[in-house]
């Protein structure tokens, strides 16, 4: 039987929540869950039943362990900005967990933090930074998500290229599990024996259970950093710098691309970052390290744009500068949400030699769809991100977003490339899963949920679809001593 | 259909060539209730895991690189493919893939990843759970997974990928890996620096802490242990740093590293003589102990202090506050002496490497981590066919 949704007026559920969390913690009225309808991903309005938003991880054991206790399916969600839908709740309860902002500890010494997971990104990265560290995962939208959200879409960012993603700077996990167990995933030694359950918790995008602090590794502030733009009369031409950049060893923090649409978008907006307006792609090449031999590799790197047909390469002078022109890229995408009233903000990845001919496939899509396409991604990991600006109350545009989109996705997968390489599946790619992964594989997803979630009630619906994980369950007998 | 040897002594073995045998075999073993140990160049054989199965599934037929773009740094072999095969590949493009295993020098990609075995330069790039981004194995029901991808980011869908590193094969036999390459520095020098006073271990991980530069590898190696990689006479700890990048990056960081005392230059083979010490002598026990990065230092010395008496040895690999210890097992009094080496060592998570099967047990989990430990187990292996007994779950 599929868990029950729940409503608030019938069972007193609501009525305990508040005894728990307070009465200004429990929403039940539409006006008050109009704002929790969406997150970062556009054209959807899906109402929870509830929302609670706990203030201490008591509360939260408490709240989760009473909808375990009635078998209510809920959504986990920290600062909404995903941009899967990995965040929507229709008609279950959503778990808000921005509130758990406790820092627990900064150990310098050892270059960890623990936190709760509604700390802010780019606030950890902030209280780190008086001990010349930060946390390496940079998100565009790290001013305004969360750890616990990061875990949760294993997040990455431009400077992932260098220093990885979410997944390479977890030391430890306290979960709590649907079910109100508590268990630690990972360890502080470092090394964990037996199965890597962190590593499968990362990224589960909520389903697996709920991070109730989380122990990071935090990286030394390098000792130098060299930010160059580089200007492209071609896409072609930025692309083939990337693959050239990539093979001669020479690891850039960060390698990230935008096309003259992203460079319109970002100068005509308060984020202007005095990008060439006239460029067909831009390059943003951040080199960081040791002083010594860095500016060897700045002027390798120059060269190699050069060679591949840039009309001219320049180094940020200071601090001031390279900020400048970093918010420009991590801005592109507010620049873009000026000009028209929705944003898809799409994510897949595709192997890097692979990126002119996508990019050429991408814009040939575009035109046959009367769409216009941005792109501004982490080139340097082939993790494009195009995305189409347009009115999601309009439903023949919304028809040609989407049929666009689907393309795209067909034409990464197509590539060798996958669906998403740092958004999640979520809500909105859940269509694709079925092009990209064999039923057996859908399957074993399944049956990991399970063992983390039998009941699937923690984010019901996402990631794997539903189809796979019944005709998985009509082939298994359900394991003795479990509910079905 | 695979061919299967019974003759002769020792277990039976099935030879796959392909994943479709492997699939066959699996399912006939299943059918049969016979469970299988999996073995790739035979490496781990010996590593002592309590493993019950009598038949072998062998692998070395499952063997080839699938697909290499050098462009894409990225390189997708076959399970049974020896980590040398693609080291020479990749070389030939100027490129590597960044794990040096310790173990036998043959091993394979699939028993490297399998055991999540790594080396010294895990310091600077992680171990095989950093470096694989996909993977196909075949479950215990006889299922084809193929999970993650070939692309070096991607979080489409729940990480089986994950799982499977380090799993020995309890979840699925690993038949293909696609794994981030990198390109290989314009320059790669090895130096070695003999620690000398009492504080040498707390200078050098200091020193780590602090410089602005990242070596390869950073290995601290304990006297006794130097002596066999030819350092007789120092009777000190080294150690050995392995340095990487442009010509002028390692000219300064060879500077730097001057201030931690003199600085030798060894031989082009000691990172191979360093991780495949314990297989070509006696010192053929070997357990991990981790700890926080910062109790390096006296982690350390304690560990030195529990096995030296008893003539073992240790290397570490200090960015990531674990101890290595090699221990001797050479006659029937191994068990008791290893036993009694083993409980005066100190406090830190236990991996164990090679050990007798009697003391290959892991330590007591909490009871909800025991219970998630089995269902992993249950959903990819329910009938317990696949090296039943290695990770404690027979």
């Amino acid at each position: 039987m599929p868990p029950r949704a729940p409503d608030p007026d019938d069972d007193g559920l609501a009525e305990r929540l508040r005894q728990i969390v307070g009465d200004r913690r429990v929403l039940v009225r539409p006006g008050e869950l109009r704002a929790y309808e969406s997150d970062g991903l556009p054209g959807y309005q899906l109402r929870p039943s509830i929302a609670v938003f706990p203030g201490t991880r008591d509360e939260t054991i408490a709240v989760v362990r009473l909808l375990a206790e009635r078998g209510v399916p809920f959504v986990p969600r920290g600062a909404g900005t995903g941009l899967s839908g990995g965040a929507l709740a229709e008609g279950v309860v959503l778990l808000g967990l921005h509130r758990l902002t406790r820092i627990i500890t900064i150990d310098a010494e050892n270059q960890r933090a623990v936190v709760e997971p509604g700390v802010v990104n780019a606030t950890l990265t902030r209280l780190a930074s008086a001990h010349g560290l930060h946390y390496a995962p940079d998100p565009s939208s790290q001013t305004a998500c969360t750890i616990g959200g990061n875990v949760a879409e294993n997040a990455g960012g431009p400077h992932c290229l260098k220093y990885g993603v979410t997944l390479d700077h977890i030391v430890a996990l306290t979960v709590l599990l649907p079910n109100g167990a508590i268990v630690t995933l990972g360890n502080d030694d470092g090394e964990q024996e037996g199965y890597d359950l962190l590593g499968a918790f990362i990224g589960s995008e909520g389903c697996f259970g709920i991070a109730l602090d989380v122990t990071v590794r935090l990286v030394r502030d390098p000792q130098a950093v060299r930010t160059l733009l580089a200007d492209f009369p071609s896409v072609m031409a930025a692309a083939s710098a990337v693959s050239a950049i990539i093979a001669t060893g020479i690891v850039p923090a960060a390698l990230e691309m935008m096309d003259n649409a992203t460079i319109q978008a970002v100068e005509a907006s308060i984020y202007a970052a005095g990008y060439p307006t006239d460029a067909a792609a831009i390059l943003l090449i951040e080199l960081d390290g040791a002083a010594a031999g860095i500016d060897d590799d700045v002027a390798r790197v120059a060269r190699l744009c050069d060679d591949a047909g840039a009309r001219g390469v320049r180094t940020a002078a200071d601090a001031a500068e390279r900020a400048r022109l970093w918010q420009g890229r991590k801005k592109a995408f507010g620049a873009m949400g000026r000009i028209s009233p929705h944003l898809v903000v799409q994510d897949a990845v595709v192997p890097r030699t692979r990126l002119p001919a996508v990019l050429a496939e991408i814009q040939a899509i575009g035109e046959r769809h009367h769409v216009n396409v941005c792109n501004v991604f982490h080139a340097g990991d082939g993790n494009l991100h195009p995305n189409i600006g347009y009115d999601s109350s309009d439903p023949v545009q919304a028809q040609r977003v989407h049929d666009a989109m689907s393309e795209i996705m067909a034409a990464c997968i197509a590539a060798g490339g996958t669906i998403t390489g740092e958004h999640g599946v979520g809500l909105d790619k859940l269509p694709y899963m079925d092009a990209l992964f064999t039923a057996p594989t859908l399957h074993a997803m399944c049956a990991l949920r399970d063992v983390f979630d039998p009941d699937h009630r923690a984010n019901p619906g996402k990631v794997v679809p539903v189809h796979s994980c019944r005709e998985w369950h009509s082939v298994r007998p359900p394991v003795a001593g479990r509910r079905p | 259909m695979a061919q299967r040897a019974t003759a002769g002594r020792g277990p039976a073995s099935v030879n796959p060539e392909t994943t479709a045998q492997v699939v066959a075999c699996v399912r006939d073993a299943r059918a049969a209730g016979t469970p299988l140990r999996i073995v790739g160049a035979g490496g781990w054989l010996d590593a002592g895991a309590p493993c019950t199965a009598g038949e072998h599934l062998r692998l070395w037929g499952i063997n080839g690189i699938v697909e290499y773009e050098p462009g894409d740094l990225t390189l997708t072999a076959q399970g049974g493919t020896r980590l040398i095969d693609i080291e020479r590949a990749t070389a030939e493009h100027g490129q590597w893939l960044t794990l040096d295993p310790v173990g036998y020098p043959y091993g394979t990609l699939g028993a490297t990843v399998a055991t999540g075995s790594y080396g010294p330069l895990a310091s600077a790039f992680g171990t095989p759970r950093n470096q694989v981004l996909g993977c196909e194995v075949v479950t215990g029901i006889g299922d084809v997974v193929r999970a993650g991808g070939r692309v070096v980011k991607n979080v489409a869908g729940f990480d089986v990928t994950r799982l499977m590193v380090g799993a020995w094969g309890t979840l699925g036999v690993i038949t293909e890996v696609t794994v981030r390459l990198r390109a290989r520095p314009e320059v790669d020098q090895t130096v070695v620096v003999a620690l000398g006073g009492t504080d040498g271990v707390e200078r050098a991980h200091r020193w780590l802490r602090t410089t602005e530069f990242t070596p390869l590898a950073a290995e601290l190696v304990s006297p006794a242990l130097a002596e066999r990689l030819g350092f007789a006479t120092l009777n000190a700890d080294l150690l050995l740093l392995r340095l990487g990048g442009n010509e002028a990056l390692v000219r300064a960081a060879r500077h730097a590293a001057a201030a931690l005392g003199d600085l030798m230059v060894p031989d082009d083979g000691i990172w191979t003589a360093l991780t495949s010490l314990g297989m070509t002598h006696s010192h053929k026990a070997s357990l991990r102990l981790s700890g926080a990065p910062a109790g390096i230092a006296a982690l350390w010395a304690a560990t030195r202090r529990a096995i030296e008496p008893a003539g073992g040895l240790a290397h570490s690999t200090l960015a990531r506050g674990v101890v290595r210890c090699l221990l001797p097992m050479d006659d029937d009094a191994s068990v008791a002496r290893l036993r009694g080496i083993l409980s005066a060592l100190p406090k830190a998570t236990r991996i164990p490497e090679r050990l007798p099967a009697e003391l290959w047990a892991p330590a007591a989990a909490d009871p909800v981590l025991a219970s998630l430990r089995q269902g992993v187990r249950r959903a990819f292996d329910p009938d317990l066919l696949l090296n039943p007994g290695i990770m404690g779950t027979a």
